[in-house]
């Protein structure tokens, strides 16, 4: 599903990950965790193809995105549901709107998909706020549409950028419950957090593994939980 | 029922990049004051073809003799020429101008009908050319041989200057055309420069969830070729308005044969938005293309 190996990455001359190796299967569950600055976020966008590395070898599905036709890459980002850290929902969209988006990017006709984003919208608990814009939205609950919309498209990979951040602690074990859940429904799930709390609250519920980045390098590398 | 009428209001899809910042309607003002100059100086350059055209062809086929003598040879020389210019291949039709005729001719020039009387003027022959003319260095060997004092003219000094002149003006006004049409397309570059760097964000998000380059693209260019295509044609509107309002611009006004016919009238607020409309879209898919090139 992911392979990374020996990749490094920098915004300017200096790494700000070194030398990363990870192998994440299909269908698992894994946290990424690590203290604030230690390449959380960038290792994500890496994976989200945001970056493409500086050197190393990125793989997603089989395919190195640093060798794939540059009109193939958008399909790629399709089969990958991102929940960013400050949502990134689109403030001129109502919360059905932003979930659709995905729909939408794909030339998908949104009649045809109802019954699922009805369906998805209440699973997240959000169906008494289709037509409320972000701007009026709690962050758990634009946490929720966020989720909604990265999962939409039904990707094989779900990547959350510190899913629990932005919200208290029960609505952070509500978010990771439908993380949980999405994960048994076959999804692969990559959490990057510095939530220890979320994190100990998975064990017994998932079979979760840990990613430990500090400084950059890896430095515990798919432990069990 | 009710459930999905919420959901289709709700759904009902936004533009993928809101309406606003400033540069929507700078965009649309830039186009229509574009489009406004685009005409004038279109019809300038029309009006200056058409200008240089009608000289040419007012000039083309005519030419004159002049036939100066001691008056009481003039008349026998004038004959003399004019049976020349009779037989002369080239020449469809000569006719020498009464004496009246010459008199209003050159009266402007000299400051008075009677004035002229006191002085020696010469006579003139009307000719009336078929081809190419006749061969110019011939005919006045043979004038100088059987009419001397006679002076074959075919209006080349300064036919050939003035059509240069008009051509020029021409040149210019289409020059000043395509610099206009080139300023449209910087316009519209900046102008898509500018949306796509105000919704950077929103962008970014579309490519992250798998948007691809020409829809998002499309997003943009649609918005600046309908705001080019409404600017355009308010610009064309007024321009002609303005053109209509001067005076003199009726059918029998002073401009009224340098203005544009009926055709140009109604082709002219058609083709010129279409063509700002034209010229935004593909500024601006061409510009917001290669700033997504730049991204991954």
């Amino acid at each position: 599903m992911i392979s990374l190996d020996r990749v490094s990455f920098g915004y300017d001359e200096r790494d700000t990950l070194s030398e990363v190796s990870i192998d994440v299967p299909p269908g698992s569950f894994h946290f990424l965790t690590g203290p604030s600055g230690a390449g959380k976020t960038t290792l994500l966008k890496l994976l989200y193809l945001d970056h493409l590395p500086r050197r190393g070898r990125l793989k997603l599905f089989g395919e190195d995105p640093a060798t794939l036709e540059r009109r193939r890459i958008p399909q790629l980002r399709r089969r990958i549901g991102v929940v960013f850290q400050e949502f990134r929902l689109l403030e001129h969209m109502t919360v059905v709107q932003n979930i659709a988006l995905p729909l939408r990017v794909a030339g998908h006709r949104l009649d045809d998909y109802q019954a699922d984003v009805m369906e998805l919208v209440k699973w997240v608990g959000l169906n008494a706020r289709i037509d409320a814009y972000p701007r009026e939205l709690s962050a758990g609950e634009k946490q929720r549409a966020a989720i909604a919309r990265a999962v939409i498209n039904s990707p094989d990979l779900i990547l959350c950028d510190e899913p629990t951040g932005n919200v208290d602690p029960e609505m952070g074990a509500r978010i990771l419950r439908l993380l949980i859940e999405l994960n048994r429904l076959g999804k692969t799930v990559l959490i990057a957090t510095h939530d220890l709390g979320l994190i100990r609250s998975a064990r017994g519920g998932v079979g979760a593994r840990i990613l430990r980045l500090a400084d950059g390098r890896l430095t515990l590398g798919a432990a069990e939980l | 029922m009710a459930r999905w009428f919420r959901f289709a209001r709700a759904a009902e899809a936004p533009p993928i990049v809101p309406m606003s910042g400033w540069s929507a309607p700078l965009t649309t003002l830039a186009s229509a004051a574009m489009s406004f100059l685009a005409v004038l100086t279109l019809i300038a350059g029309l009006a200056a073809d058409r200008l240089a055209e009608d000289w040419r062809q007012d000039l083309a086929g005519l030419a004159t003799v002049r036939v100066s003598a001691e008056p009481e040879v003039l008349e026998t020389r004038v004959m003399r020429a004019l049976e020349v210019v009779r037989t002369a291949p080239g020449i469809a039709a000569a006719r020498v101008l009464s004496e009246a005729e010459h008199l209003a001719l050159i009266a402007p020039w000299i400051g008075g009908v009677e004035a002229l009387e006191a002085l020696p003027a010469p006579r003139l022959i009307d000719l009336t050319l078929e081809g190419d003319g006749p061969d110019a260095a011939r005919l006045q060997s043979r004038l100088d041989r059987d009419a001397p004092g006679a002076v074959y003219d075919d209006h080349a000094a300064w036919r050939g200057p003035l059509a240069r002149a008009a051509a020029a003006v021409g040149r210019l006004a289409w020059a000043a055309t395509v610099l206009v049409m080139l300023a449209a397309c910087a316009m519209v570059a900046l102008a898509a420069q500018a949306t796509l760097t105000a919704h950077l964000d929103i962008v970014r998000v579309i490519r992250l969830i798998g948007g691809e380059d020409r829809y998002i693209a499309g997003a943009f260019v649609r918005r600046l070729a309908l705001r080019g295509l409404a600017g355009g044609m308010a610009g064309a509107g007024l321009a002609l308005l303005a053109l209509a309002a001067l005076p003199g611009s009726g059918a029998g006004g002073v401009l009224g044969g340098l203005l544009p016919g009926t055709f140009g009238w109604i082709a002219i607020p058609i083709a010129v938005p279409l063509l700002t409309a034209a010229i935004a879209w593909a500024t601006a898919r061409a510009s917001v293309r290669i700033a997504l090139g730049r991204m991954l």
